[in-house]
């Protein structure tokens, strides 16, 4: 359970094979055939990357900390899993999210202070009726039945950063992948060990000293091909020669490999994790913000949702 | 009242559509018969129900209070306790803890349903008290135990703090299992952003509250959980409450006063603690407060009369009662006692080890059926039925109708 993730709700309820998680998105979509058809909407990637904008500049005006602000990204993807997003208002869900995800991390704002802020950020999206949200609140509670406590990968980071000898840099490049990885499917899929080692193992390829992870993915081909280069060395830590490699990254990532062939964690896992990052910082760049507002606007106005 | 067909347009909408709002996908008197109320609190309302779906057994469904502007109901948001409360419940399983069956978000309130628990330790006790004073037998008082440090062990493992263990909140079903139960106050504390302090700033009933707690510390810990343990121990060889205090009110600028007199009924019994044994004891906020108890007349040596209390409180009965008395609890169940009752919290027994305390494997074994061996059986939980109606929001002044709560047993006694 709560420090236990083996025995928690998220592993039990909320963890999915991609063709379970594909299967629930195609029913809902098949359900509401009719709404999709009138209101496209941009691939899930983009918007995701939409709705952590707008919790982001909610949650800084509210002065949120990262991790409620990820643990209410989780909460939407969850929502959003099980009920088809052209029926919702997201700016509602959003901060209804946010406000939830604050109680459960123990740093709780007013609902009178969250529902103002939101008028602020999306004045003709949001109403100022306080009740929406509270409203909002039980239709999240319900569809998540009541499962609200959530594993992050930081604590993992947190723990291992010492078995890797991260340097600072590395650590916080490693806290940045994880704060993008839920923009991904990533943590409806895999455990958050598993993305925290997905993290360092990207963190360490792509040396922070030399490149962000902005520009980094701006270089998508050279970083896949370096990432492919460390995870050959993971899933065959035994082909992998000390001697002909040089220099601190490099031997992190052979330390890490050997650690992780030693272990009985789930290396295809962690494969699967970070080519799934690699492919999502390419969509990034692709990502248009005005079109993706727009279309969710077309459908929240059209529809009313926004009363 | 809904249209036979929908409109043409808006084909799609279906469950909840704009501006219907939420929907509960089950309804709580779909799902369950109501037999009765057992009990009211600041939180809501607690009915006895049973399943009308084929659910077996009988249930418990905790209705929280919804907030009313005036006399409408509206949404207001979910209080913090009501939703860790919710989220804790839902993760928790364990056969000590009070297991729940489901939620039921509807018309703008929550229903929590929980398995159903005959009894509960407040109710045992007074039980015994009842018509003369007659010890609850040595293996029920160590099967009590060993089950209530056992999901207490449970919920510590899994950084779960209950801060409010008291006999009231302690089930116990009538095959004898024991559940810890109310976890209204219940928190994580593995990683809090803000110091476990500032969220709330008083905790456990106060007769249970540890000693740290009532010298001001900000910084608490499952030992707090472990002195109320301790309490309830004594409580179970006593009958009555070990540290009877009054509470100190709140004053008007809401700060928090210091609980002399509950700090009073500890130091009677355990001697004024010292900084060579709690070494933390100094930088407590309310350290000088200490020095302006009074030093009882029997207690000039500042030593713990605890050990004295033991022996007196097991083999008191044996005079008074044709039931047997607790003597056979003997040394070790002092030891566990001393142990729980330590002032520093950092040498207090862990719910851990007092589970592995030779209490436990010396003497009779324990039994996982704390009526095991019985031959009476306790009267059953009050259930009354001027209030059978769930979805109705609350009578005004409707009181637990059973036994009266053991915060304020004076008061409530007199109504």
């Amino acid at each position: 359970m709560a420090a236990n993730f083996w025995e928690s709700t998220q592993r039990r309820h909320w963890q999915f094979s991609r063709p379970r998680l594909d299967e629930l998105r195609k029913k809902l979509e098949e359900e509401e055939s009719n709404l999709v058809q009138m209101y496209p909407l941009p691939q899930l990637r983009h918007l995701s990357i939409y709705f952590n904008q707008q919790i982001a500049r909610l949650g800084k005006r509210l002065g949120v900390r990262q991790q409620a602000m990820a643990t209410a990204q989780l909460y939407i993807r969850r929502f959003y899993s099980k009920v088809e997003i052209r029926r919702t208002n997201p700016y509602l869900v959003i901060a209804t999210a946010v406000y939830l995800a604050c109680k459960m991390e123990e740093s709780p704002h007013h609902i009178r202070l969250v529902v103002s802020e939101g008028r602020t950020l999306w004045p003709d999206f949001f109403s100022s009726d306080t009740s929406k949200v509270g409203e909002c609140e039980f239709f999240l509670i319900s569809e998540m039945s009541s499962q609200m406590i959530v594993h992050h990968p930081y604590r993992s980071l947190t723990a291992l950063q010492g078995t890797f000898s991260l340097t600072q840099e590395e650590s916080a490049l490693a806290w940045s992948i994880i704060n993008d990885h839920y923009m991904t499917d990533l943590p409806l899929l895999y455990a958050p060990h598993i993305i925290a080692l997905m993290a360092i193992l990207l963190a360490l390829v792509l040396r922070p000293n030399q490149t962000g992870v902005q520009s980094a993915s701006g270089a998508a081909n050279s970083t896949a091909h370096a990432v492919h280069a460390a995870l050959n060395a993971v899933s065959q830590p035994k082909s992998w020669s000390p001697e002909k490699q040089a220099g601190g990254p490099r031997t992190k990532v052979q330390r890490l490999a050997n650690w992780l062939a030693e272990s009985n964690i789930d290396i295809e896992g962690i494969v699967d994790c970070t080519q799934e990052m690699i492919s999502f910082y390419e969509v990034q760049e692709q990502y248009n913000e005005k079109l993706t507002r727009e279309q969710i606007n077309r459908f929240v106005k059209a529809r009313g949702l926004d009363k | 009242m809904f249209p036979p067909r929908r409109p043409a347009f808006h084909p799609t909408d279906r469950g909840i559509a704009p501006n219907v709002g939420y929907q509960s996908k089950v309804r709580v008197i779909d799902r369950y018969k109501v037999i009765g109320f057992i009990s009211s609190g600041t939180y809501g309302r607690v009915y006895k129900a049973v399943g009308r779906q084929n659910q077996t057994g009988e249930f418990a469904i905790k209705k929280f209070k919804p907030d009313k502007e005036g006399e409408q109901i509206q949404y207001t948001g979910i209080s913090q306790s009501a939703v860790r409360e919710m989220a804790l419940c839902s993760e928790l399983s364990h056969p000590n803890v009070i297991k729940l069956i489901e939620i039921i978000l509807e018309d703008k309130c929550i229903f929590m349903v929980f398995e159903y628990a005959e009894h509960d330790l407040l109710q045992i006790v007074h039980h015994h008290t009842q018509p003369t004073r007659h010890p609850i037998p040595p293996p029920t008082v160590k099967s009590i135990m060993f089950q209530l440090l056992n999901g207490c062990q449970y919920l510590h493992s899994n950084w779960v703090l209950h801060r409010d263990l008291k006999p009231a909140n302690i089930m116990v079903t009538s095959s004898g299992e024991v559940k810890i139960g109310d976890l209204g106050l219940a928190r994580l504390f593995n990683k809090p952003l803000h110091s476990l302090f500032s969220g709330d700033k008083v905790v456990v009933t106060i007769w249970y509250r540890a000693p740290e707690l009532l010298l001001g510390s900000r910084h608490y810990t499952p030992a707090i959980d472990m002195w109320a343990i301790g309490c309830i121990f004594a409580e179970l060889l006593s009958l009555r409450p070990i540290f009877k205090g009054e509470e100190a009110k709140m004053d008007s600028k809401k700060t928090v006063p210091f609980q002399r007199n509950q700090m009073q009924k500890i130091v009677e019994i355990m001697g004024l603690p010292r900084k060579e044994q709690w070494p933390h004891l100094v930088n407590m906020p309310e350290y000088a407060q200490l020095q302006t108890l009074p030093t009882s007349s029997h207690n000039k040596s500042g030593g713990s009369n605890l050990e004295k209390w033991y022996y007196s409180t097991i083999n008191s009965h044996s005079a008074t009662s044709v039931m047997s008395s607790n003597s056979s609890l003997g040394a070790e169940g002092y030891k566990l006692l001393s142990g729980l009752l330590e002032y520093d919290p950092e040498k207090r027994l862990t719910a851990q080890q007092a589970l592995q305390h030779p209490f436990f494997s010396t003497g009779d074994k324990v039994s996982a059926n704390c009526f095991e061996g019985m031959k009476m059986e306790y009267p059953h939980r009050r259930v009354s039925q001027d209030d059978n109606d769930i979805r109705t929001s609350s009578l005004p002044g409707t009181k637990r109708s059973g036994l009266p709560d053991d915060s304020r047993p004076m008061k409530r006694m007199k109504e």
